[in-house]
């Protein structure tokens, strides 16, 4: 693995980091762009400096989003830098008691993570001021801010216990859900699950997997991010697959590129077996289709992780153009600003970000917005939803869905 | 590096300042944690020195409030713009405060009918190019670190660029400048007209200053009509002088091309082996050539350019056909920079500038220079403009870097001998300072640094820079 020590030489401050960091573009702020956090990383290596609250909030203003790398002239593979930092925020400063005890006691635990959400559903019945299947975000709630989904009565993982044995499937695939999808956006979920059916693809969604381990990894606890790695491993591998496939763009980045150091190059066959659903309908499925696009202006959202990590632009849009009225927006590319923990340091810069998204949107003249994200989803639901407006969000698969009943594609021929 | 010293007495006016300049600007505005001042401490050389404040103005009042406080205490100051030159212009040398003008990023207003545009001096050079475009206009200095760097700091350097030799370099855009002095007071020169010849040309003499003098708070540019079109050749010769012959071959037949880009073997092999770009093993140099103008003058002028390369004995010629594929050759250009790490870790980027005619002079002597090869070097640049990139190029090993350290000095000499300058964009500030006398009589020193006495007599702004001290 590469040393960050190492790793921080190689940044020669040339500042073109610049021109795509998307915290660095609103505010300008040389500590919230990475050749700022790589010399604050510079001064810790060199014991200049310590860990402080200051220090924790410029190390949480990064998204993760990797822009920076794809442009960076002399390569600095800044993920490692970053993951450094955000361990060394955990191990000097400590996790908050209360995501320390999920992230170690209840994410290996899907029973408990279970009842743990079984009770949060329970409770937000009491919620007031539901809007449009959305709700206010509890502990932001007397902010009178953030408006988040309900959790769903019933989580995608049960839902989709039983695996449709198709008669001479194509291939059969595995479908890592994610937290999100499991618990919020189940029918994003089933929605993969019936378009991989009708193309005559068997998917199994595999009962023991849990969370990818993003949360605990972006607030450094890398102990517990190896232990959920090591435990989807040994789901995965248990069964027989010809490809694992998800929804969520964070979901594929973690378990397909961050698993590798994880867990080692012994991961790297499962890796290159690891795709995003719009990717993979893409490579296996593409001309075989066919679809009655739905009569609906559809835009693209994408997500950073998708985009900027995975470099994948064509696929879903491609996937889109075939089954709804396509429209570009500008800057499709930009950020969000949704995403963990920076949505809750920095929530005055995510409302900005978001405040650009929705515009975009809005300018593209579109009736839904498509990406493939759940984060993303939630994100830009929010802008949404805030504001009263018409222009649905969804994630892209769901289109193809409507798409492909349209078009009468049958279910896929039950054994 | 010497850090502002803290003493006792020291410590408490240090204490002093910030609290005059946070009643002034509020806290927001006036930083002064370890962890903001780390990330004010270097620039594009990667050298560092802590700042011990640093100052976030929101327009001229905040300037020449800090400048007041500054002057009375006789605190270092420095002006920033994105931090990315390539001498050591931004780093806080002494200590002191250093000001983040990235944060007046104001576009004041565009007048499309009298081509000008007043910026603040925090807008990005790209941003500003990008704007304008909207109405059809161009303000043609293009550095290579456009798209991140500062106008101010473009202005404070007066940078240069790729399109130097038809469009002139950020000098000649500048019509007229609002500059803060050292004691705080502000003036205007220049006039928001496309010429003015009232006085002394004041404005000129504050650009290049590299925040020696004042600190600009707005900046007047003057625009052209953007070009309707653009198209982009490639040659390949298998012999260095054959490109240059080239090059002026071209420009005698009476044209200016908007870029005019030469690249020796060693950067091609840098490049070669960074892209996969498909260049022969015999080619010994390559020139990149963009022309731009309208349908018919390309028409007309393409033929010719490339005419010049073949008579000039390039083996090969090429035209981009296609968006794609000026995009490729052009990336190509713009991969040296990192291409050359794959040669050596360290790099001394010179920016050399002589006379055209003196260019091959001067690479020979530059060849000699390094007769016994015992260094890489790779050259590169702007030979429109006689402006070569001479990036010296050495290991981890204090030996080469002595070596790599007295190839520059000689190489220096050299250019000076032939009448180049020892900076054609990027600047002095602390890196090249030792060398300026060599270009500059001690009769002209003298009078800069009288200018530079008058107008800064407690020596605050910028110290370190330019001059040695």
């Amino acid at each position: 693995m590469t040393d960050w020590k190492e790793e921080v030489n190689k940044c020669s401050k040339c500042g073109k980091c610049h021109t795509v960091c998307p915290v660095f573009l609103e505010t300008g702020d040389e500590s919230m762009v990475s050749r700022g956090r790589i010399s604050l990383a510079e001064a810790l290596r060199d014991k200049q400096i310590v860990y402080t609250d200051k220090l924790r909030d410029y190390v949480y203003s990064c998204k993760k989003c990797m822009r920076c790398r794809t442009v960076c002239p002399s390569g600095v593979d800044y993920e490692v830098i970053i993951s450094a930092m955000l361990r060394g925020v955990a191990e000097d400063m400590g996790v908050p008691l209360f995501p320390r005890i999920i992230f170690r006691y209840i994410l290996p635990r899907r029973i408990l993570f279970d009842i743990m959400l079984k009770v949060s559903s329970k409770i937000q019945r009491f919620i007031p001021m539901e809007k449009r299947g959305q709700m206010r975000h509890l502990p932001l709630l007397f902010m009178g801010k953030r408006w988040i989904p309900t959790l769903a009565k019933k989580s995608a993982l049960k839902k989709l216990r039983k695996t449709k044995k198709l008669k001479n499937p194509r291939m059969r695939v595995g479908l890592f859900t994610g937290c999100l999808i499991n618990y919020i956006y189940v029918d994003i979920a089933e929605a993969v699950v019936d378009v991989l059916n009708r193309m005559n693809i068997e998917v199994v969604v595999p009962q023991r997997q849990l969370c990818c381990g993003t949360p605990s990894s972006s607030m450094g606890d890398h102990k517990s991010s190896k232990k959920l790695a090591d435990l989807n491993r040994e789901v995965f591998e248990s069964h027989k697959l010809d490809a694992i496939v998800t929804a969520c763009a964070t979901c594929t980045k973690t378990i397909k590129m961050d698993y590798l150091r994880t867990l080692g190059p012994s991961w790297q066959p499962m890796s290159d077996k690891i795709y995003d659903i719009s990717e993979f309908i893409e490579k296996y499925c593409g001309d075989e289709y066919e679809t009655k696009p739905v009569d609906e202006k559809v835009t693209y959202h994408d997500p950073c992780h998708l985009l900027w990590v995975r470099g994948i632009s064509d696929e879903p849009r491609n996937v889109l153009k075939k089954s709804s009225n396509f429209v570009e927006m500008d800057q499709a590319g930009a950020c969000c600003g949704g995403g963990g923990i920076f949505t809750i340091i920095h929530y005055d810069l995510t409302l900005k970000m978001l405040e650009r998204k929705v515009a975009s949107i809005e300018r593209s003249g579109a009736d839904t917005v498509a990406t493939n994200c759940p984060g993303c989803v939630m994100q830009i639901a929010d802008g949404f939803a805030g504001k009263d407006s018409k222009i649905k969000t969804t994630h892209s698969i769901q289109i193809l869905q409507k798409a492909l009943v349209n078009g009468g594609v049958n279910k896929g021929n039950e054994e | 590096m010497k850090l502002f010293q803290k003493t006792k007495t020291e410590d408490s006016k240090h204490q002093r300042v910030l609290r005059e300049l946070i009643e002034v600007m509020g806290k927001e505005r006036v930083l002064s944690a370890i962890e903001d001042r780390i990330c004010y401490s270097y620039d594009g050389t990667k050298q560092k020195a802590l700042p011990d404040i640093v100052v976030r103005p929101d327009g001229t009042s905040d300037v020449s409030n800090t400048l007041k406080i500054a002057n009375k205490y006789e605190i270092p100051i420095y002006a920033r713009g994105a931090g990315t030159g390539l001498t050591g212009g931004a780093v806080p040398l002494m200590g002191g405060i250093v000001f983040d003008l990235k944060s007046m990023n104001r576009i004041i207003e565009i007048c499309p009918e009298d081509f000008i545009a007043t910026v603040e001096p925090g807008v990005v050079t790209k941003d500003l190019q990008d704007e304008i475009a909207k109405f059809d206009l161009f303000y043609p200095p293009d550095p290579s670190s456009a798209a991140f760097s500062t106008i101010g700091g473009n202005v404070a350097e007066c940078a240069g660029g790729i399109t130097g030799l038809k469009y002139g370099v950020t000098r000649d855009y500048i019509l007229a400048l609002e500059i803060v002095l050292p004691d705080g007071s502000v003036i205007n020169t220049g006039r928001k007209t496309l010429r003015s010849v009232t006085g002394y040309d004041l404005t000129r003499l504050f650009i290049g200053s590299e925040g020696t003098l004042g600190v600009f708070t707005k900046i007047t540019v003057k625009l052209i009509p953007k070009p309707k079109k653009i198209e982009t050749l490639a040659a390949y010769f298998s012999d260095r002088d054959d490109a240059i012959d080239a090059a002026d071959l071209i420009i005698d037949n009476n044209i200016l091309p908007r870029t005019l880009e030469f690249m020796d073997k060693m950067t091609i092999n840098a490049v070669r082996s960074y892209t996969g770009t498909d260049v022969g093993e015999d080619v010994e140099a390559l020139l990149l050539i963009d022309i731009d103008g309208t349908e018919e003058s390309i028409s007309h002028e393409m033929p010719v350019v490339r005419n010049a390369c073949k008579e000039s004995k390039a083996s090969k010629t090429k035209v981009a056909e296609t968006a794609k594929e000026r995009e490729t050759i052009w990336a190509a250009r713009r991969s040296i920079s990192p291409a050359l790490y794959n040669i050596a870790l360290h790099k001394i980027n010179e920016d050399i500038c002589v006379p055209r005619s003196k260019i091959k002079e001067i690479l020979q002597k530059v060849d000699q220079i390094n007769e016994h090869q015992t260094i890489y070097i790779a050259n590169f640049g702007h030979i429109g403009d006689g402006n070569i990139h001479v990036n010296i190029m050495y290991n981890d090993d204090p030996d080469q870097a002595e070596l790599a350290e007295s190839i520059v000095n000689k190489v220096m000499r050299e250019v000076v001998a032939v009448g180049g300058t020892i900076s054609g964009e990027h600047g002095i500030g602390n890196k090249k300072s030792q060398f300026m006398e060599l270009e500059i009589s001690p009769k002209e020193m003298a009078i800069m640094k009288r200018f530079k006495n008058y107008f800064d007599p407690k020596g605050i702004m910028n110290p370190g820079k330019m001059f040695i001290r």
